[in-house]
């Protein structure tokens, strides 16, 4: 059997900011279901990265692919086509703070794919149900948790059928108590098949389901491999150093 | 004797003058409003020269004073061909003029709503003129709206100049009236406190409008 083409494929994405080179021609790929993470210090580019996938950023060269297909940005319509095939989160929600959380989830339906009304509310109910909100559907962004919020962005994302989604440091903006809502909600997600690409600090988390972590530092990949391999007995020795780290930050290492 | 002529000519002159002031607030009140929520939406989201332009339209109309830009409009067009009725030409002044202040409030409003929602929007397959639409605009006209309601009271009273290009309307009839009777304390105390029920009403339909619209998230404006 001849193995499947890549989801999503990054080919050599930089990014300069004034003298700053945010990325140096970084390339990635991800299979249907698989689950990459991305971790390393802050600036090492984690979201500069996720965010030129989607164009969010435009980078100064390189190409997405979305199947086999170049991405390009420039064709307006394209782009929002793609866009609604590649799901995103972020760090802090951005929620629509208009919107009800029902509307938050509705309105890429009505607006964008032009979802009849009743349909699209069904679907948004549903999504919702499924990262546990039925019953806060009325609520608007104001009267929610940093969990709940990120959650409902979760359910807004995934109303669209997303072929991938890009995940930008989804707990970190959240209280310890509320991480565990969001990661058990991801958790479904990666046992339900969806491919993602995730950065974040929860290394425990990346360690039990990613099936490939990716080590970035100064705006490249170091290193990247499977978790076992990165966490315990990485080859580089930044990417050992950064990770015994992050698995003990009270240990003797620091 | 004085109290017939009263009831004879002067309420229904006033009140002629009032119905006049009332046509030209609306359509002004409108027009301008939506020319300012379009400028102020060009001058924040346009391309750099079209932002410039709706600027440079902002600083000639709030620069001007208004009844030089309504001798303009009335008195100066016909001298390149262009003939305004007053009524035409006050609206016109007063829509131009009301929109350059609106743009201003619709500005501030549309600059103040967090970026992230935009990245969000893109994200999530919008075009721009979508997000500007169904993401952007409820949300800033609803931070504008205690601005763009000020601009509106304001409105009211400066629709008194009016009858400075012969459009003859609450202010030009009490003009005329007092300037006959000499009754000039009586007649604009009247004519004044027409104006203030005026800018109450509008004060009271903006305010409902206001705690109509607040959501959650929003009420920092309000008490």
């Amino acid at each position: 059997m001849a193995e499947k083409g890549p989801v999503l494929r990054a080919e050599g994405l930089s990014k300069q900011y004034g003298a700053r080179q945010v990325l140096r021609g970084v390339s990635l790929s991800v299979n249907e279901g698989d689950l990459k993470v991305l971790i390393g210090p802050s600036g090492a580019g984690k979201s500069t990265l996720l965010q030129c996938i989607n164009f969010l950023v435009l980078p100064d060269k390189g190409q997405v692919f979305l199947d086999g297909r170049e991405i390009l940005h420039t064709r307006r319509k394209e782009l929002c086509a793609y866009r609604q095939k590649v799901g995103m989160i972020f760090q802090d929600f951005n929620l629509f703070d208009h919107l009800t959380a029902l509307g938050n989830v509705e309105i890429g339906l009505t607006r964008v794919r032009s979802m009849k009304k009743g349909a699209a509310r069904e679907r948004a109910v549903m999504e919702l149900e499924r990262v546990g909100l039925g019953e806060h559907a009325g609520k608007y962004p104001a009267q929610l948790s940093g969990g709940q919020k990120q959650r409902v962005s979760i359910a807004r994302a995934l109303a669209m059928d997303p072929k991938v989604m890009l995940l930008d440091e989804p707990t970190s903006a959240l209280d310890p108590e509320l991480i565990t809502e969001v990661l058990s909600v991801i958790r479904n997600l990666v046992s339900e098949g969806m491919t993602m690409i995730i950065a974040t600090h929860q290394i425990g988390f990346a360690g039990d389901l990613a099936n490939e972590i990716i080590f970035m530092e100064d705006g490249a990949i170091v290193e990247q491999g499977p978790p076992a391999k990165i966490l315990t007995r990485a080859d580089c020795e930044r990417t050992r150093e950064f990770c015994s780290k992050i698995t003990s930050p009270y240990g003797e290492s620091r | 004797m004085e109290e017939i002529f009263f009831i004879q000519e002067v309420v229904p002159a006033l009140l002629r003058g009032l119905l006049v002031s009332i046509q030209l607030i609306i359509p002004s009140a409108v027009a301008g409003l939506v020319i300012g929520i379009g400028v102020g939406g060009l001058r924040v989201y346009g391309q750099r020269w079209v932002a410039g332009l709706a600027d440079g339209y902002v600083a000639i109309f709030r620069g001007f004073p208004l009844v030089v830009q309504l001798f303009i409009w009335y008195f100066g067009l016909p001298h390149i061909g262009i003939y305004l009725t007053p009524f035409m030409a006050s609206v016109i002044g007063f829509s131009l003029c009301s929109g350059a202040y609106h743009s201003e409030y619709v500005r501030g409003a549309f600059l103040s709503i967090r970026r992230g929602q935009f990245h969000a929007a893109q994200a999530l397959g919008f075009s721009r003129f979508g997000m500007i639409r169904s993401i952007v605009l409820p949300q800033a006209l609803r931070l504008a709206l205690p601005g763009c309601g000020n601009e509106i009271i304001y409105l009211i009273k400066y629709s008194s100049l009016a009858y400075m290009i012969t459009c003859i309307e609450l202010t030009g009839e009490g003009k005329i009236i007092a300037s006959n009777t000499f009754k000039y304390m009586e007649i604009f105390l009247i004519i004044g406190a027409a104006y203030l029920i005026l800018t109450s009403v509008a004060g009271s339909l903006l305010h409902r409008l206001e705690k109509r619209l607040r959501l959650p998230g929003f009420e920092h404006y309000s008490r």
